[in-house]
């Protein structure tokens, strides 16, 4: 599926861990450790920020243990310490702190680095929220291992923050089969959001790619095969009305955070989205004029019936547009053809005559 | 007017008729351009042209506007025609009859040479006559879907929403047939036709040379200049042997 690939590509979710770094042990690191661990193995050991918090600098070596990194030296993260008693250095508070080993995991994973860059995350911890997420509040830091094992936990680390969002999560659809059945291709918080680029949700060019967004699994045959599920959904949704204008995408004219056009979102739901034949879904059928009505606002209860559901017309689910397309399919080349071929003979007729 | 016997044009539009023409045509090319490219959105013509105007909002924009003003146009050119027959003005030359049928006949049986026999025609020939009702009752078609299309909700309120797809599915394939027999049939017509190649300017110059009206036209030439008709023996030249300008 063309959209679907080029969506993978555009929301970048391809590895980018320095595997091997990671799993070959640094040369002299066991030794390095057992002499950071002379005073950090005591638990009374604390940081002392300017904003009067303190953090514990005691470090477990059976929590590294568990860790990607346990390989690693404790001075490839922890730079500048070499000295010691190390030199005084001032923390304004805790989270300035957390954030600036951000710039640490850069050196190694600085394709990932340079895509929070762009994230919304980095945007409010540009502007001095405390709050913000950086690597180390999502990733942890000593005890870090790979973030999709098991694959729910990446929702589970957004829902630290996140915590409403997820509950809707849980009982969606998606959210239920990973949460309950443990499915492995239901999406995460990371396949819609990305991952380190995370756009703000009002992000106009990430939202009109919601269509190839959903398309990398609802086009997807053989994983909807699995489910009994139509992959026409995409096709069908671009073919009509809204999806010829999210194709287009946005004119010149356009405001920047203009929604212009119904995704595939507006209709199913997003964090909710519910099995089409969930009463509770927002396109179960006694519920299309009501979620039609959201854009169109004094939309009568025929009008959902001018969608066809995602459906090719057939006879007996949409009478008249099958009937009108059956008509044109036959009317087209007979009166194009027709007259064509009465040219033909004109001109023969003309060349005969001379 | 009164018949130009000495020159070597008669007037066969008037004004009005040329004027309408230009604009069906001028319309046409502008609804076809915005038009195609919402029905082959995929392709990359599509899309250079859509960004040409600048957005799909925008060439929509022209699309609507350049409808509203066909239908327009459809409303003046058929309440006048209605108009002019009520009121006994119309001389019924585009009313389809039985002669037309024969003619199509002949002139088919001409092309495959089972005869050498050529139907004659009168103001306007069954081809005339084929595009002339094709483009009223494809208009009419085009300008009926195009509302519902552009009017979905005010429409659905009294009718089911059924309508609006097939109203699409219409209005996709009948702007693709008109497109497709333009560019073939009237093209040919007009422009590629041995007889009248390389271009017909009547439609715009209102006047056609008196000699090729004896031939295309023969009925109705007869009719108006019965002298000249004797020697061709051309059809039965009418007891109403009025003298119009159209």
């Amino acid at each position: 599926m063309r959209v679907a690939s080029a969506a993978a590509v555009l929301l970048g979710l391809g590895p980018s861990v320095p595997a091997e770094a990671a799993t070959t042990p640094a040369p002299g690191a066991a030794e390095e450790a057992e002499g950071c661990l002379t005073c950090h193995s005591d638990e009374t050991l604390s940081l002392q920020m300017d904003s009067g918090e303190t953090a514990s600098l005691v470090m477990k070596p059976e929590v590294l243990a568990g860790s990607v990194h346990k390989a690693l030296r404790c001075t490839d993260c922890h730079a500048g310490l070499d000295e010691v008693p190390h030199a005084e250095r001032p923390h304004k508070n805790l989270a300035q702190w957390k954030t600036s080993f951000s710039e640490v995991c850069k050196t190694c994973h600085f394709d990932n680095y340079t895509k929070t860059l762009d994230s919304v995350h980095y945007g409010l911890q540009a502007r001095g929220d405390a709050f913000a997420p950086n690597c180390v509040k999502c990733h942890g830091s000593h005890e870090m291992t790979k973030p999709a094992q098991p694959r729910s936990r990446i929702s589970q680390t957004c829902a630290t923050c996140h915590e409403g969002i997820y509950a809707k999560y849980a009982r969606s659809v998606h959210g239920k089969a990973l949460i309950e059945d443990g499915n492995q291709d239901v999406p995460v918080c990371t396949d819609c959001h990305r991952s380190h680029d995370i756009a703000g949700t009002k992000d106009r060019a990430w939202l009109m790619k919601t269509p190839a967004l959903c398309g990398r699994c609802h086009a997807d045959e053989k994983l909807m095969g699995k489910y009994g599920l139509s992959t026409a959904v995409l096709s069908s949704y671009l073919a009509d009305f809204h999806g010829t204008t999210a194709g287009f995408g946005p004119g010149r004219k356009d405001a920047g955070d203009q929604r212009l056009v119904a995704l595939c979102v507006d209709c199913h739901g997003i964090h909710d989205i519910a099995k089409v034949k969930d009463p509770s879904s927002s396109v179960f059928r006694t519920n299309l004029a009501k979620t039609c009505a959201k854009c169109h606002a004094n939309a009568s209860a025929n009008f959902p019936a001018a969608w066809l559901s995602h459906y090719e017309p057939t006879f007996s689910h949409a009478p008249l547009v099958f009937s009108v397309r059956l008509f044109y399919r036959f009317i087209i080349p007979f009166i194009v053809g027709g007259l064509i071929l009465q040219i033909l003979l004109h001109l023969w007729r003309v060349v005969v005559n001379r | 007017m009164s018949r130009k016997r000495d020159q070597d044009q008669v007037v066969r539009f008037s004004g009005p008729e040329r004027v309408q023409h230009f604009m069906v045509m001028l319309l046409f090319t502008v609804l076809a351009l915005t038009g195609f490219p919402q029905k082959y959105h995929d392709a990359g013509w599509a899309r250079f042209l859509v960004n040409t105007v600048g957005g799909i909002g925008e060439m929509r924009f022209v699309h609507r506007t350049a409808g509203l003003l066909f239908a327009g146009l459809a409303l003046i050119h058929l309440t006048t025609a209605i108009a002019a027959v009520l009121a006994g003005r119309s001389s019924l030359g585009m009313v389809p009859t039985r002669k037309d049928f024969q003619d199509t006949v002949t002139t088919l049986r001409y092309y495959l040479r089972l005869s050498d026999v050529r139907a004659k025609f009168d103001r306007f020939d069954y081809r005339e006559k084929f595009e002339y009702w094709g483009i009223v009752i494809g208009g009419l078609i085009m300008i009926v879907t195009g509302f519902v299309l552009l009017f979905p909700i005010m429409v659905t309120q009294v009718l089911p929403g059924e309508v609006v797809p097939a109203a699409k599915v219409a209005h996709s394939n009948e702007g693709l047939m008109a497109f497709l027999v333009v560019i073939t049939w009237h093209i040919y017509n007009v422009h590629f036709a041995p007889e009248v190649f390389p271009f017909n300017k009547t439609i715009f110059t209102g006047k056609i040379d008196r000699e090729r009206m004896r031939h295309e036209h023969a009925l109705e030439y007869a009719r108006r200049f019965p002298e000249d008709a004797g020697d061709r023996g051309s059809g039965t030249p009418t007891a109403e042997n009025k003298t119009e300008d159209k």
